[in-house]
């Protein structure tokens, strides 16, 4: 495809007359570029750059039937909705339906659920921002130390008592899941269950009757 | 007047081109093409996508899909399938099969959808893998356990070849599995598909997302 101009070619003959021909060593580049041009703009466009990332969920293995749900004493529950909302309470059910208290709602801006979940997890929170900013002084090299201090977090994350379980009525969407994983991760929240089984009975009377106000 | 020459070293701007196309070439890597387009709620993570994946996709009606990036494990699951459920496949068929992407379909229609050119398959309009025959194992129960039995097989068997040839192997390999579905499926499918695969005893989920910049919210 290259033509070389100047060269002994036939039809390019007009300043080469009859003196020693300069051989010129340039070369007609455009078909070149062009066709790298072309290659350049589809690559560009055909390419993702950003490859998907992933939540990582642990489910655990499912019950038998002979075996029994450990009863919740103290933990948070939260329960997705639809319209983007979070009932939230405190404690087991049994608690739930002898205070005839009403369930707390909150939705999933920033001074909604981070905040509440910020408070809840306050202690842990603390504690693993601490270490964090040990962490931070220590020198790059000094791997038994930033060890130690990963041990340390590791410990504060299992011993954490604040539990959540999440639960879903009717009409919430996937998105709202994702959402909530994601302020669990933000607020570093250590231990939370996915519930198998539907709000029961208890719960679900007190979300219509909150709906319908 | 000088006559200028309207010819311009244009060098560098090639040297520029190519390295551009170079890089692009050897940066992208090509997608599969997907029956549907799901769009994956985001956030902050900023773990990767695992190299060897069974996809689920759900979408926003609820019509689950299947994949597999290893050819090799998905042909082999596709004729485990079909004996399952009583369908009888050629060997071409199942090779046939570990090159097509996505697929939600009942393997009772997949042979007539391979037989299919390319650009007619995308015309097909696919109802997804049944995963609710209540009481009874579903079909994507056994694509489910075929590959978690397919892909252990696989691990091993790439164990013992890297150990053969004095090679390191990389135990992080492995397929894992990952549920890709649209921001606004409702959670109670997506929830009753993941049932359907811990009833397979698949245990760990990778939750594809898309990625959010900072975590704040409107």
């Amino acid at each position: 495809m290259a033509e070389i101009q100047g060269g002994g070619g036939g039809g390019h003959g007009k300043h080469d007359k009859k003196r020693a021909k300069k051989q010129s060593t340039r070369v007609d580049m455009t078909p070149m570029v062009d066709l790298a041009f072309l290659l350049l703009t589809f690559f560009v466009l055909t390419s993702t750059f950003s490859k998907p990332k992933v939540l990582r969920m642990i489910f655990p293995e499912k019950l038998n039937k002979n075996e029994k749900q450990a009863e919740v004493k103290d933990g948070l529950t939260l329960i997705l909705s639809a319209d983007n909302k979070v009932f939230y309470y405190r404690g087991s059910t049994a608690k739930l339906a002898r205070e005839k208290k009403d369930l707390d709602v909150t939705d999933f801006s920033k001074n909604g659920l981070r905040k509440m979940l910020t408070e809840y997890n306050y202690s842990l929170l603390s504690k693993l921002t601490d270490i964090q900013k040990r962490m931070d002084k220590l020198p790059e090299a000094d791997t038994a130390s930033r060890n130690k201090l990963e041990r340390e977090a590791k410990d504060a994350q299992k011993a954490s008592r604040e539990v959540i379980i999440v639960k879903n009525d009717e009409g919430a969407s996937y998105r709202n899941m994702i959402d909530l994983l994601d302020e669990f991760m933000i607020t570093q929240i250590a231990k939370f269950v996915v519930a198998d089984e539907e709000p029961d009975k208890v719960e679900k009377d007190l979300i219509k009757k909150q709906k319908g106000k | 007047m000088p006559r200028s020459n309207p010819s311009l070293d244009m060098t560098p701007m090639v040297d520029l081109a190519f390295l551009l196309v170079t890089f692009f070439m050897l940066t992208s890597s090509f997608r599969s093409p997907e029956p549907v387009v799901v769009d994956t709620p985001t956030s902050t993570t900023k773990i990767e996508i695992p190299k060897q994946v069974f996809l689920i996709t759900v979408t926003k009606n609820g019509e689950t899909y299947i994949d597999l990036t290893n050819p090799n494990v998905k042909s082999k699951v596709f004729q485990k399938v079909c004996n399952q459920m009583n369908v009888k496949v050629t060997a071409e068929e199942v090779k046939k099969f570990a090159g097509i992407g996505s697929i939600g379909l009942k393997a009772s229609q997949i042979s007539e959808y391979l037989e299919l050119e390319a650009n007619e398959r995308t015309k097909i309009v696919q109802t997804g893998v049944p995963y609710d025959t209540s009481g009874k194992r579903s079909e994507l129960y056994w694509w489910a356990y075929y590959t978690r039995l397919e892909a252990h097989k696989d691990f091993k068997e790439r164990e013992e070849e890297a150990k053969k040839q004095k090679l390191n192997f990389d135990k992080s390999n492995y397929i894992q599995f990952a549920v890709k579905a649209d921001a606004d499926a409702r959670y109670d499918v997506v929830k009753h598909v993941v049932q359907v695969f811990r009833d397979a005893q698949v245990k760990q989920f990778q939750m594809i997302t898309g990625l959010e910049a900072e975590p704040t919210k409107k």
